[in-house]
């Protein structure tokens, strides 16, 4: 039947004449999950930080994450990695929702514009692609990239219709392959956006629903507002204290998902240019004593993280059990360091914040101002963090990484003098950089983890990333959403599995 | 001052009543509460027990304890401090943006107004698009383009909120402009600019103090506004406003939070809206003249009422419509006992005829004529006699009542036509109203039948003057149409209170043969009242004479003109050629008319009369049958008058 | 009557010309780079003079505003710097919902304050005049934003009356729509009330002594009829003026009520375009608001000219 459908270009355009009509559809019901962060784009490529949940129910990776975090084709049937060359074999009989057929031309088309636009970035290592016949894809790296593939998982992998790559309105009306099309007509911009089945979808047996919707609540109390009321059969939230509520709430429930959420601050401006103190590793490290990661976690995160001094928890592999407690709450040490600083009297700088980490940065001044430094807190725009993260508007920033993230990402992010969040381009430091090429030379983990445990002991080091805590990743559900078997939580991921879900 | 002068001043302006009503205190509570505001802003380091910025993230979102008495916040800090130091923001806000609001507006709004010409034209037009855009708006945009902050939010509000000083500032100009161009225009030679100048600093300081402490309080609410929304101030700083927005996220969790800031703002705002208020009414008090005499008393001393006494009363006549007799009507003083405005009043109509109520403004005249009506103010109270209209005592009748029989047996027709008519409606409609109500007629019944009405009292036209509006009117006009309003029901007495005082002279005459007319063809009685003895003369089968809350004589309009008996119905009948000027001091009676309260304690007049001798300190009956008259030496007066 | 209306909308063209030139001028002032903001610092030369191009920010400023303003007068208020979503859509889809809680709000006040001012002007210095004052005095104090906190702490979080956020359109549901509205219209419409009604006191105080009150109940018209109609007629008079100056003030205030409710109107739209520098947004919105201003201007002239027939042309 698949090809039955791709086949004939004539059943294909009925199809999509019929796309509006339920009778196609083969979902009943409606699940609605509330997203905590604002819509900024539907374009995955153009898409920066979260706010994964709009796009899923539209596109489609060339792999996924399977359920112990493992790499699973999706709309990719299996790779080779041939030195700089990965060769990727993709499903066939697969269609957008535009008709387009689904080939080798237009996932080149799509990892090239990814490229081209440098937004996503775990396509930074890859040159170029091109279709080496109508459903194999090669990828030309750039050099050694033993995570490509997990890129491949995630944005940087979804595949967008070529006819539309070009449209500027992509941004609301996205076109890809995915169980369900986004229903322009019944979304409401800033509120909710609505999908509906996908008529042309390659495996119509895993579209479980009727209708998807995703709200935009940026609002924790309003979005916990709604699942209580039932407005909404799930949500996402990070560990703040409507978390803590859904958690104590019989008739709700708190899930935690695995991967997490690791809350850093980032001193861009590493080189003092706008801020002279952040070139001082004393001050650095000052301000990572400075901060008491318990009582932050207590007061700011009602006790769901914990403590974090490293890019990974315990459990992941690149994760460094000899570095906890290395910046062990002590402020008499700070002080201690700041005074044998070049900035004894202490400085002042400006923070970007927005509404969801507010009590964050709150509590963050606090901690710096005892050491007579002074963070202005600045707001931006709910969905723009990551985006002017990346801008010299702020000499410092603060960021979640998730930890399921390959740790090439932490070159890739922090580390590279063209490193997404370095924008004061600051060149990394000789060890840095060997450490960083080294974990890159093989797929293996556990060849990479010794360099990755080393980069992790020389950031704690550099102390230009200031980790604070770990939590992971929280889905508020409804009774009914956690009594649901249908529904699995993507790995790594604040949004749920919409293939094979259905309605509670 | 006593409350009766409090009152005239509360209908004056939005001052709540209760303020100057002995509430000194509230004042004084207001002023401490802004003086200890002032205090803590100043002394904030000193007097709060932590610093607003220290955190204890283990001891977050805790009660009220010994050692935090407002508890601690979401990251554990103080609240009594952050609240402390919320008054040093508050008031370095509101300072800020009132000061630049000053600043920007007034020197704008003095310029523009001395310009006038296309400076004044653009200057207006950007401030009328200024205001039509919501406030908070405006300051929103404002910040967009300075970034967040105290500072950058004050100036925001203070651009704002300048367009109100700018506004009043080029009023000021242009009021005193006129008055200059006037007077120089007089004094040839003489600088504008310079005259200009000297009389606008006295006159723009008082409105300009009013508008500060409005703007004050405005300032405070917005300010906390826009910290709430996170436009205003940055946390970690402690401003009211983003405690609140702080209290917001842990509604659930403490919502006790909110309760401190808010209450802070509240109290702040309220202690400044109330100072300005009492301000406002001080500075009102000297700009505007004085209040108007809506009462008939303004001062007076606490008196005892007056008993009646077994004065002689009117004769009985078999066909009198209305007959009163020993009407006392007091006002309630502070003291609890009334003081009297009208005493032992007696008298009597009879069907078709006109009795005059003749005497200066103050005698209680107009009220004599409310008083049988049954309406006169809440404070005034009826306490003796009786009010016998076609034989029932009004006193006696429940509201329903009386309000059944006013309109059907009684209807009045006051002084100012144009002030009688309800501006509203137009003036057809208020006949047919009275018609529909008390008669029930249909609405088509009762406009046909209230056209009859206006084209009987003599207005051409009528189908079309009923529909014009009571400022669409002549004053003669609308009077006419307040006649045919009051006999529309046909009622068997008619008060009429200076119908034609306020209408031109060669109007008046038109209306008393109005009246004259009317009263031949439905045969009601009529109590004319009027201080014009002319008038009274005119119209009246009968006169009686108020001085002071009592009559002081009655008799025959022929008899009285003849051989008053009274001296002071001769004073007003030598003042009458005078009298039909409309202005009427009665050159030949010296003084005025004592107040209530200030009554001599004999007879009433004894103060300004020339006949006074040691008899006139007791109290003197109305004496007489068919001529009353109330002076123990009318006897001699008379005969001397008559030489 | 149409005339008025007429002569109202010729002079209201000049003053939304003005508030163009003076929004567009004032936007364009805007501190930081539109299209920095856009693509960020990591984009090319290359990609900056495309967005640049795109929004057409590399034409003089003259030349963006007769365009904008040519497009404006058909209705289309131009794109969002941000993403492709059109300025007219996103507040025509927003309007609904700061308009319905506006004029709930309106409601409320003017039938609070109405009630309360003549409740009040009936029996001065009385208790419930007293109340009145004592209540509206203080009414004017409270900052909406955390009477609406309180609201939700008592009637949503306690008492679970009515829904703590959120707003559901009239068109879903009339029931559960005037139960998400009710809590922020009341919170809204608190200082109004008390506005109005100090406004109704001290008209109705005044209007109660004036002769054409006195004279309608000596024509034995019932104490009701010359307070609902004939005095109530009048008093409105100075009401309606400063009803029209506080509906102002509510669609001010329901921007920052909204943000307790966490209701997606007018504010939030406006606080996002703000906080992003959004400048067709930021424009299309105070267009839209001094529109409506403009027209509850009109609402209000013509309710003056009906309750007081001087106003009218003749």
């Amino acid at each position: 039947m698949k090809t039955w459908i791709t086949r004939s270009a004539f059943l294909a355009a009925m199809a999509l004449g019929l796309a509006g009509m339920p009778a196609w559809a083969q979902g009943s019901g409606t699940f609605k999950y509330a997203e905590q962060v604002k819509l900024i784009t539907m374009d995955p490529q153009k898409q920066s930080g979260s706010g994964v949940p709009f796009l899923r129910p539209a596109y489609e990776s060339l792999f996924e994450k399977g359920p112990k975090g493992e790499t699973v084709p999706l709309l990719a049937t299996g790779y080779e990695v041939d030195g700089l060359n990965v060769n990727i074999a993709l499903r066939k009989g697969v269609s957008f929702s535009n008709g387009e057929p689904f080939n080798a031309k237009a996932a080149a088309a799509n990892i090239n514009r990814g490229v081209k636009l440098g937004i996503v970035e775990g396509l930074k290592t890859v040159d170029s692609a091109e279709a080496v016949d109508e459903f194999t894809l090669r990828i030309k790296l750039k050099e050694f990239d033993p995570a490509i593939i997990n890129t491949l998982c995630y944005t940087g992998g979804m595949m967008i219709a070529p006819a539309v790559m070009d449209d500027p309105a992509l941004d609301r009306n996205p076109v890809g392959t995915g169980p369900y099309v986004h229903s322009k007509g019944e979304s409401r911009e800033g509120e909710v956006q609505v999908y509906t089945p996908n008529p042309t979808y390659w495996d119509k047996d895993k579209i479980g629903l009727a209708r998807y919707e995703v709200w935009e609540i940026p609002d924790d109390t309003a979005r916990l507002n709604a699942l209580k009321t039932g407005q909404i059969d799930a949500g996402n939230w990070l560990s703040n204290p409507q978390a803590a509520i859904i958690d104590r709430t019989p008739d709700l429930k708190l899930i935690r998902v695995n991967g997490g959420l690791n809350y850093h601050v980032v001193i861009s401006d590493r080189e003092g240019t706008v801020v002279p103190a952040f070139a001082d590793p004393l001050v650095r490290k000052a301000m990572a004593l400075s901060i008491d990661r318990e009582g932050f976690n207590k007061a700011i995160q009602f006790g769901l993280a914990a403590k974090s001094f490293q890019p990974y928890g315990p459990g992941d592999w690149a994760y460094d059990p000899s570095l906890e407690g290395v910046y062990e709450y002590d402020v008499e040490k700070a002080k201690a360091l700041m005074a044998q600083s070049k900035f004894p009297d202490g400085f002042t700088f400006d923070m970007p914040s927005i509404p969801v980490y507010q009590s964050r940065l709150e509590a963050l001044a606090g901690f710096f101002k005892e050491i007579g430094i002074t963070m202005n807190i600045v707001p931006v725009e709910p969905g723009t963090l990551a985006r002017r993260s990346r801008t010299t508007d702020f000499p410092a920033t603060n960021l979640v990484w998730n930890t399921t993230t390959d740790p090439k990402f932490l070159a890739l992010r922090y580390v590279y003098e063209d490193a997404n969040y370095n924008p004061f381009k600051t060149k990394p430091s000789e060890t840095m950089l060997a450490l960083a090429k080294e974990g890159l030379t093989s797929v293996e983990p556990e060849v990479r983890a010794p360099a990755y445990r080393k980069m992790a002991a020389q950031l704690a080091e550099e102390a230009f990333l200031i980790f604070v805590t770990n939590a992971p990743i929280l889905i508020g559900v409804s009774e009914n959403t956690a009594g649901n078997p249908t529904v699995v939580y993507r790995y790594g991921e604040d949004s749920i599995n919409l293939r094979g879900l259905k309605a509670n | 001052m006593t409350a009766r002068a409090t009152d005239s001043g509360a209908t004056r302006s939005r001052r709540p009543r209760w303020l100057a009503g002995g509430s000194f205190v509230i004042v004084a509570v207001a002023a401490a509460v802004l003086a200890l505001l002032l205090f803590l802003a100043i002394f904030a380091d000193l007097v709060s027990p932590y610093d607003p910025l220290t955190q204890n993230l283990m001891d977050s979102l805790q009660g009220s304890s010994a050692a935090h008495w407002l508890g601690t916040d979401d990251l554990g800090r103080d609240v009594l401090s952050r609240l402390i130091y919320g008054c040093r923001i508050a008031v370095i806000a509101a300072a800020e943006a009132t000061t630049i609001a000053l600043l920007i507006g007034v020197p704008i709004g003095l310029f523009i107004g001395y310009r006038g010409g296309w400076w004044d034209w653009i200057v207006m037009r950007v401030v009328e698009a200024i205001v039509s855009i919501p406030g908070i708006m405006v300051a929103i945009v404002i910040l967009a383009l300075l970034g967040t902050g105290l500072h950058k939010a004050m100036i925001a509000l203070g651009i704002l909120f300048s367009t109100s000083f700018l506004r009043l500032a080029r009023g000021v100009v242009l009021a005193e402009r006129e008055e200059v161009y006037v007077r120089s225009a007089r004094v040839i030679g003489a600088s504008d600019s310079r005259i200009l100048l000297r009389h606008i600093l006295p006159n723009i300081a008082p409105p300009l103090i009013v508008q500060t402490t409005l703007t004050v309080g405005a300032v405070l609410l917005a300010e906390a506004g826009l910290s709430f929304i996170g436009l205003g101030v940055q946390p970690p700083d402690a401003s009211w406003g983003t405690m609140l927005s702080t209290a917001a996220a842990y509604m659930d969790l403490h919502p006790f939070l909110a309760i401190p800031p808010g209450i802070a703002i509240i109290l702040t705002v309220l202690s400044v809206n109330l100072i300005g208020d009492v301000i406002r009414d001080g500075i009102g008090r000297g700009i505007t003249v004085a209040a108007r005499h809506d009462t008939p008393v303004a001062r007076f001393e606490a008196a005892s009422a007056v008993e009646p006494s077994a004065a002689a009363l009117p004769p009985l006549r078999p066909d009198e419509v209305l007959r009163v007799e020993g009407l006392q009507v007091t006002v309630a003083s502070q003291d609890g006992t009334g003081v009297p405005l009208i005493t032992d009043l007696s008298l009597s109509i009879a069907k078709g005829e006109t009795l005059g109520l003749v005497g200066e403004s103050g005698s209680g005249k107009t009220l004599t004529g409310l008083a049988i009506l049954g309406l006169t103010s809440v404070a005034l109270r009826t306490t003796h006699g009786s009010i016998m209209l076609n034989g029932r005592d009004l006193r006696s009748l429940s509201q329903r009542e009386i309000q059944h029989v006013r309109g059907n047996e009684v209807a009045m027709v006051f002084q100012d036509p144009t002030t009688s008519l309800n501006p509203a409606f137009t003036v057809g409609s208020q006949i047919a109203e009275v018609l529909r109500a008390k008669k029930g007629l249909s609405k088509k019944e009762a406009w046909e039948r209230t056209v009859a009405l206006i084209d009987r009292v003599g207005i051409p036209r009528p189908e079309e003057r009923a529909r014009a509006f009571p400022h669409e009117l002549s004053g003669g006009m609308a009077q006419r149409i307040a006649i045919a309003r009051a006999l529309s029901c046909n009622p068997s007495l008619l008060i009429a209170d200076e119908p034609t005082t306020a209408l031109d002279v060669t109007v008046q005459q038109e209306i008393l043969d109005l009246f004259r007319d009317l009263q031949a063809e439905f045969g009601m009685a009529i109590l004319f009242v009027t201080h014009d003895l002319a008038v009274a003369a005119d119209i009246c089968d009968r006169i009686s004479v108020m001085y002071a809350g009592e009559m002081v004589e009655m008799a025959e309009v022929g008899r009285l003109f003849a051989r008053p008996r009274h001296p002071y119905t001769r004073g007003l009948l030598t003042a009458m050629p005078h009298a039909s000027d409309r202005n009427p001091p009665l050159p030949t009676i010296r003084g005025n008319v004592p107040r209530p309260g200030t009554w001599p304690a004999g007879c009433r007049f004894s103060n300004r009369c020339d006949f006074r001798i040691a008899a006139c300190e007791r109290r003197i009956p109305l004496t007489g049958t068919n001529r009353l008259v109330r002076c123990i030496r009318a006897e001699e007066l008379s005969l001397e008058a008559a030489q | 009557m149409l005339r008025l209306v007429f002569r109202r909308l010729l002079a209201l063209a000049p003053l939304l010309f003005i508030v163009s030139v003076l929004t567009f001028s004032f936007t364009s002032l805007l501190p930081s780079d539109p299209v920095d903001l856009i693509i960020g610092d990591t984009g090319t030369q290359e990609q900056h003079e495309m967005v640049r191009e795109r929004l057409g920010l590399n034409q003089p400023i003259v030349v963006r505003y007769v365009q904008w303003l040519g497009r404006a007068v058909r209705g289309d208020l131009g794109n969002s710097f941000f993403n492709s979503v059109s300025v007219t859509g996103a507040v025509m889809q927003r309007l609904p919902v700061t308009l319905s809680l506006t004029a709930v709000s309106a409601l409320i006040a003017i039938i609070v304050g109405i009630a309360a001012g003549v409740a009040a002007a009936l029996r001065p210095r009385s208790w419930i005049d007293r109340l009145a004052t004592v209540g509206a005095t203080i009414g004017q104090a409270i900052p909406n934003f955390w009477f609406g906190l309180l609201l939700v702490a008592i009637f949503a979080v306690n008492l679970r009356w009515f829904p703590a956020t959120g707003f559901t359109p009239i068109s879903v549901s009339p029931w559960d729509w005037l139960r998400s509205v009710t809590l922020p219209a009341v919170a809204l419409g608190l200082s109004s009330s008390a506005a109005i009604a100090r406004q109704v006191r001290s008209a109705m105080v005044g209007v109660l002594q004036q002769d054409y009150i006195r004279a309608a109940r000596a024509q034995g018209l019932s104490a009701r009829r010359v307070i609902l109609k004939h005095a109530l007629t009048n008093a409105m008079v100075p009401v309606v003026a400063v009803l029209s100056f506080q509906i102002t003030v509510l669609l001010g205030g329901a921007l920052i009520v909204e943000q307790v409710f966490a209701i997606n109107g007018l504010g939030t739209l406006a606080i996002t375009a703000v906080r992003q520098q959004d400048i067709p947004m930021i424009q299309g919105l105070v267009l839209v608001m001094v529109g409506l201003v403009v027209i509850v201007q009109l609402a209000t002239d013509v309710i003056y000219g009906f309750l007081n027939p001087k106003a009218r042309p003749s």
